[in-house]
């Protein structure tokens, strides 16, 4: 007999013992409407965006929060080229003089929530490593230095400052990973107020469990990395991002604008 | 000093209590750990969180066996290779192979409790294969060749000190006091790990039988590394670790992460359904995962299935009395405190080899309260006692007490005669010593090595009683 079948007989002869001290005999399910809230959130959607950065901010993160689309594209921009100019004033001067372009890896363009960011980002001079560049080995070998990661979010969470990400075409595990730091995009349409909101309404539309099958990888995000394992003492970067910038901004207009 | 785990029980709790730094680091981190913890459940509706997650563990336990074969098969659907290991060394010949086949020859690991159960590290450096832990403190204390001492933080017994001297010897950086340099150190040492893998394993903190999904829960992003960076993926995960459904999952995510750490979610909770996909641009070609018994089913036919609800999330050894008296070495196995006392006999089979940690404990009932799951340790302890005195494991002196007692309190007669003895004798003693006993002879000396012995009572209640009514008839 396999080892599969010996251990699934094994667990199925015991639990048909009548003299069996554990497990209760009928356990119920969780019914889905007694299923608990863990933390909870309420406003409209400005005020969930508060509280989203507000526990972003515990966790020694940082956020943005903005109109339009168009003032996020602007505010991506201002961001990256900060930690530019933070990177090169740590530089030596020699190193100075024969600056290279500083690297982005960023999920593909196409799927960021923000349009015009990719001729914008190239026209100030920074170099895009995107999914699609890394299906190169060569390219896959040389992007653990780079300092900057920028996604997308597949959904975000105010009560918790959570976000989750998916992985697949155009959107890489790498860009909210190796890098030092992540520059995560959240369209207000994507911001629920805690992830049971999100579950539900998933679960609803039958993509609960797609989503999780079909894209091989998700993860969900709180905060920077960290550790305390030196005498409790908090550090952050361990292996992430040792900091995680959120830009929120309301896609609503445009939302209403594509429909029409 | 470490202590030396293989030394025999009570030469272990001996080293360890004569530890100064470990009693305070251990009093220290624990004391935080519990305050984090207590913040945590109190900020929200604690106690119905861990009612639902127990009324869900029961339910998965109840449902084993089909919601097994949900997850292999909705794994299979997905890509994955399915495993299954009825023991140790089954789950680590697997291991090997799937490592032979692929060429590899560096194996990076997070943090994984099932594989430190079947001391996987060894079996694959014994076919020569490089293992690199990639958790801090389990980095740090592969550096330094240790085992860990607590489920959650492995490194809880060094100082900053010592993991300063070790960087400087082993990863050659400057000594530094500096926490956080320490920890950028770490970061590039490893980063040239995982870029030189192979292979990345992890255990398992909880699969999602409805879709195919292992979950990771880290804080320092490792356990995405291991299931990312590698080209092959594998997960080693105790038969009981699955949720029916994603809701289940993020409920058991949630009161894991308050009970541990005292958070609202971990930085990270990785899941993995399957390789990566055709268009994918990363990820690994290959995810295999290792379904492990190890002594689990056995636990379940033996009565102790209830310990199969843990979630190992480490809050019985922070509060546990006992647990922060010794630390974790003095239990002598992967598992330490009061879910280490009761599973590490029944894992491994071999119950009076462990025979003295279900005594490590003082049923006080910190741990069941403070259980996410609401495992009743205390009675689980009790009722491994009794099981080793069934099989006469119990300690000689133990065993010729209660037969002692047995004869004494057999008929009313010899109780009071035995009582009659204890008295005179007892109090003779305390008499020689002025108040209480110093010593008792063998096999009593156990108690008075460490602490007083009272004396009995002069006269015996009966006898006081008689005397009271006496004197009431009189009036």
């Amino acid at each position: 007999m396999s080892s599969r079948d010996e251990i699934l007989n094994k667990l199925r002869d015991n639990l048909s013992r009548y003299d069996l001290r554990f497990p209760p005999e009928n356990p119920l399910p969780l019914p889905p409407d007694a299923r608990m809230e863990v933390t909870h959130a309420e406003g409209d959607r400005w005020a969930l965006a508060r509280r989203f950065g507000a526990e972003l901010r515990k966790l020694h993160g940082s956020y943005d929060l903005l109109e339009t689309a168009a003032e996020a594209r602007l505010a991506t921009i201002a961001q990256l080229m900060t930690w530019m100019e933070e990177d090169r004033a740590q530089r030596r001067t020699k190193e100075r003089e024969q600056e290279s372009d500083w690297d982005v890896l960023m999920w593909d363009p196409e799927v960021l929530p923000i349009p015009g960011l990719a001729p914008s980002l190239t026209d100030i001079g920074f170099h895009m490593i995107i999914p699609d560049d890394l299906h190169d080995k060569a390219v896959r070998e040389r992007i653990h230095p780079i300092r900057a990661g920028l996604t997308g979010v597949d959904a975000a969470f105010a009560s918790t400052g959570s976000m989750l990400l998916t992985s697949g075409p155009g959107k890489s595990r790498a860009a909210s990973l190796t890098p030092l730091r992540h520059l995560a995009l959240i369209p207000l349409s994507k911001l629920y107020s805690t992830i049971e909101e999100w579950m539900a309404k998933a679960r609803k539309q039958g993509e609960l469990t797609r989503l999780l099958r079909d894209n091989a990888n998700a993860v969900l995000i709180t905060g920077p990395s960290k550790s305390a394992d030196i005498e409790m003492n908090l550090t952050l970067g361990v292996h992430g991002p040792q900091v995680v910038h959120a830009i929120l901004f309301d896609d609503l207009e445009s939302l209403i604008q594509n429909r029409s | 000093m470490p202590v030396d785990i293989h030394a025999p029980y009570k030469e272990r709790v001996r080293q360890s209590l004569d530890e100064p730094f470990l009693q305070m680091a251990v009093e220290r981190s624990t004391t935080r750990m519990v305050a984090a913890r207590h913040a945590a459940m109190t900020a929200v509706d604690g106690e119905k969180l861990r009612n639902q997650a127990r009324q869900m563990k029961e339910y998965v336990l109840r449902h084993l066996p089909d919601l097994l074969e949900q997850l292999e098969a909705n794994l299979k659907a997905n890509g994955g290779i399915v495993h299954w290991a009825k023991d140790a060394e089954e789950a680590n010949r697997i291991v090997r192979e799937i490592a032979l086949q692929n060429g590899v020859r560096k194996v990076v690991k997070s943090k994984s409790m099932a594989t430190e159960e079947i001391h996987l590290n060894k079996a694959l450096e014994e076919t020569d294969i490089q293992v690199v832990e990639t958790d801090l403190g389990e980095y740090i204390i592969q550096l330094a060749n240790e085992p860990p001492s607590h489920i959650l933080a492995p490194v809880i017994h060094k100082r900053v000190e010592d993991i300063s001297e070790l960087f400087h010897e082993k990863l050659d950086i400057p000594r530094t006091l500096e926490p956080e340099a320490l920890c950028t150190a770490a970061r590039y040492a490893l980063r040239r790990e995982f870029l030189s893998a192979d292979m990345g394993i992890s255990g398992c903190n909880f699969a999602i039988a409805e879709t195919g999904t292992i979950c990771i829960v880290t804080n320092e992003g490792n356990g995405r590394m291991v299931s990312s960076m590698p080209r092959v993926y594998v997960a080693v995960m105790g038969i009981e670790k699955l949720v029916p459904t994603v809701e289940d999952a993020m409920l058991q995510l949630q009161v894991l992460c308050r009970s541990a750490t005292g958070q609202a979610f971990s930085v990270y909770c990785s899941m993995t359904s399957g390789p990566r996909r055709p268009g994918h641009p990363d990820g690994p070609e290959q995810f295999h995962v290792v379904l492990l018994d190890n002594g689990r089913t056995r636990m379940l036919a033996e009565g102790y299935g209830e310990a199969l609800l843990c979630l190992r999330c480490g809050a019985c050894l922070n509060i546990c009395p006992v647990y922060r008296s010794i630390g974790g070495h003095a239990y002598g196995s992967t598992y330490s405190g009061p879910i280490g006392a009761v599973i590490t006999p029944l894992l491994a089979d071999r119950k009076k080899q462990f025979k003295e940690l279900p005594h490590a404990s003082t049923l006080c009932g910190a741990c069941r309260d403070v259980c996410p799951v609401k495992i009743d340790l205390p009675r689980l302890l009790v009722d491994l006692r009794a099981d080793l005195v069934d099989e006469n494991a119990a300690p000689l002196g133990e065993q010729l007490g209660i037969k002692a007692f047995v004869k004494a309190a057999s008929t009313r007669e010899n109780f009071e005669r035995a009582g009659k003895f204890a008295s005179i004798s007892t109090n003779f003693m305390a008499n020689m010593s002025g108040g209480n006993i110093h010593f008792l002879p063998p096999p009593l000396s156990g108690w008075t090595q460490s602490r007083d012995f009272p004396a009995f009572a002069r006269i015996s209640f009966r006898e006081w009683w008689q005397e009271r009514m006496a004197l009431r008839q009189r009036d």
